[in-house]
């Protein structure tokens, strides 16, 4: 893993996709690093999703990118036969598109897709966790079976 | 007609908020659309659960500016029953003529501008800027598809099918109780000259129809036409002159839950959504309860939508649907009459009439509460309830009523 800091130019030119800006950059960074980081405030402790620029709850804008566990469960999915493309990804197979409710918070959710997981093996509350991908070129979170 | 001057002195200005104005994009128009709306708040001296009215907007909202969602999510804003986006005078005075409806009692106005990258070259040398730039020349928004997975659900329609794997794990409910909305709107399309899909299906049909995105298959989605439909409103008093037997908007109301901005996994709960506050909010200012209602249709963008709509109007309690359903349907017409009172989206939805966004239920009720709806018509009905709108963002819930 390079050591050296990711420009922010870097950053916008690794995702030239996404409307990148001063409120999600660091998550975008950290992806590059191999690090899920969500938005947590330093002062009421809430985690906060998407990437707000100032906090929900206390108002506070003192929100910090803050590398979550990476466990999670299940807690709904939709098996995509098609739609929408993903990169590396045919539909061949359905693919599945998760979203893991995060063990930081009741409701902190993330969307993602699951590796070295049987598509018949998936079910709601089934305990996961994150893992390293790559996508499109870059790192990619995703998630598998905690304890396979 | 003289413009009416009932508004004069009923709406005030009671608290104001402004960023500083830079060249350099140092923060988000969202970022600085947030910032203005708490100083406003505290110069109002007010607590933001007082608000229950949003306009958010300027032209920034694709590229990441307070449009009312992100207003109502980012300051943690409680239930919304009144919300737009618009831009220059107009912000305001929709604003006040909400508020002077009795849609909203207290509510926020935000605006933020951006230096366009087209407006001024050293704004293309900005990298913020021309990043944001290049998303409003792309029509990318910050929900692109591609770029990145996590932010998928705000650009397809998954979200809608996992949520009913959600319905259906949480309620033990099979896929029949979205099978019945299907089969349901099908058979009221035959009926529909007017309609684009007209051949009946049978459940087995439904069941055995190709899958899309689990648990949703074809025929739980709308189907796509080219097609445009116009309205007119005006006030009661005017229609009392016109030709047309009037349908007065009896009562009505949006509703927004703070799950929706870009993040459609984020709901709280089943119950945690827009249709829910819409309804809650629109049955108290009705004189017409549900027991009264002739004709209902909830949106049907997917079925689990309508699925959402039938239990926030109240027909029946979260995840007793398929009871519902069941006790409600008419072996003989092959359709559901809800209660033994009520028909269901009687012009076939958007499923089998056509994916019109819920405006052909508005067109639909008009030529069934005027008794002109020939061949379809339901004899001697009165009122409709409509509930039109996603999971998330600007739902209504309305009830219609004949002259």
């Amino acid at each position: 893993m390079a050591t050296t800091k990711i420009t922010d130019e870097e950053v916008l030119s690794r995702y030239p996709a996404v409307l990148i800006n001063r409120d999600n950059l660091e998550h975008y960074r950290g992806l590059l690093q191999r690090k899920l980081l969500i938005n947590r405030c330093q002062d009421c402790g809430r985690w906060v999703r998407p990437h707000w620029p100032s906090c929900p709850n206390c108002w506070s804008t003192n929100v910090r990118p803050t590398e979550v566990s990476g466990k999670g469960t299940l807690y709904m999915f939709s098996l995509v036969h098609q739609g929408a493309p993903i990169p590396d990804h045919d539909f061949s197979t359905p693919v599945p598109i998760v979203t893991v409710e995060l063990a930081e918070q009741e409701g902190l959710r993330y969307l993602s897709t699951m590796v070295d997981t049987p598509n018949e093996a998936l079910y709601i509350g089934m305990p996961v966790r994150l893992v390293w991908t790559e996508r499109d070129g870059n790192p990619a979170p995703a998630f598998r079976q905690a304890g396979a | 007609m003289a413009p009416s001057s009932k508004m004069k002195d009923q709406v005030a200005i009671v608290g104001i908020g402004a960023t500083p104005y830079t060249r350099a994009m140092v923060a988000t128009p969202l970022a600085l659309g947030l910032e203005a709306a708490k100083l406003a708040i505290h110069d109002a001296g007010i607590d933001r659960r007082d608000i229950n009215g949003i306009c958010g907007g300027s032209t920034e909202i694709r590229r990441g500016g307070p449009g009312h969602m992100a207003v109502q999510e980012g300051l943690g804003l409680g239930e919304i029953t009144w919300c737009l986006d618009a831009s220059l005078g107009a912000c305001v005075i929709h604003t006040a003529q909400a508020i002077f409806a009795g849609a909203c009692d207290t509510a926020l106005v935000v605006q933020a501008y951006m230096r366009y990258t087209f407006m001024s070259a050293s704004a293309r040398n900005d990298l913020f800027l021309g990043r944001a730039g290049d998303a409003g020349a792309t029509g990318a928004s910050r929900q692109t598809v591609g770029g990145d997975l996590a932010e998928r659900w705000a650009g397809t329609a998954e979200s809608y099918a996992a949520w009913g794997q959600r319905y259906m794990h949480e309620y033990e409910a099979p896929r029949e109780v979205l099978g019945m909305i299907a089969v349901n709107n099908r058979t009221n399309a035959a009926r529909n000259e007017a309609a684009a899909l007209r051949t009946p299906i049978t459940m087995d049909e439904y069941l055995n129809a190709r899958m899309i995105r689990e648990p949703l298959g074809l025929l739980d989605c709308d189907y796509p036409v080219n097609c445009a439909e116009a309205m007119v409103l005006t006030t009661a008093e005017r229609a009392r002159d016109l030709a047309r037997k009037p349908v007065y908007i009896h009562a009505s109301s949006f509703g927004q839950t703070a799950s929706g901005s870009s993040y459609y996994e984020g709901a709280r709960s089943w119950t945690a959504t827009a249709p829910w506050v819409a309804m809650r909010a629109m049955w108290p200012r009705s004189d017409i309860q549900i027991d009264d209602i002739d004709l209902f249709f909830p949106y049907d963008g997917f079925t689990p939508i309508a699925l959402a709509w039938t239990e926030a109007a109240g027909f029946c309690k979260p995840g007793e649907a398929y009871d519902l359903y069941r006790s409600s349907w008419l072996e003989d017409e092959n359709r559901l009459k809800l209660g033994g009172r009520t028909y269901m989206s009687t012009n076939g939805g958007s499923m089998s009439h056509g994916r019109m966004g819920g405006f052909n239920y508005f067109t639909e009720s008009v030529k069934q509460l005027r008794g002109e709806a020939g061949d379809h018509q339901v004899p001697g009905v009165k009122t409709s309830l409509l509930g039109i709108g996603s999971y998330y963002h600007d739902p209504i819930a309305t009830v219609l009523r004949a002259a």
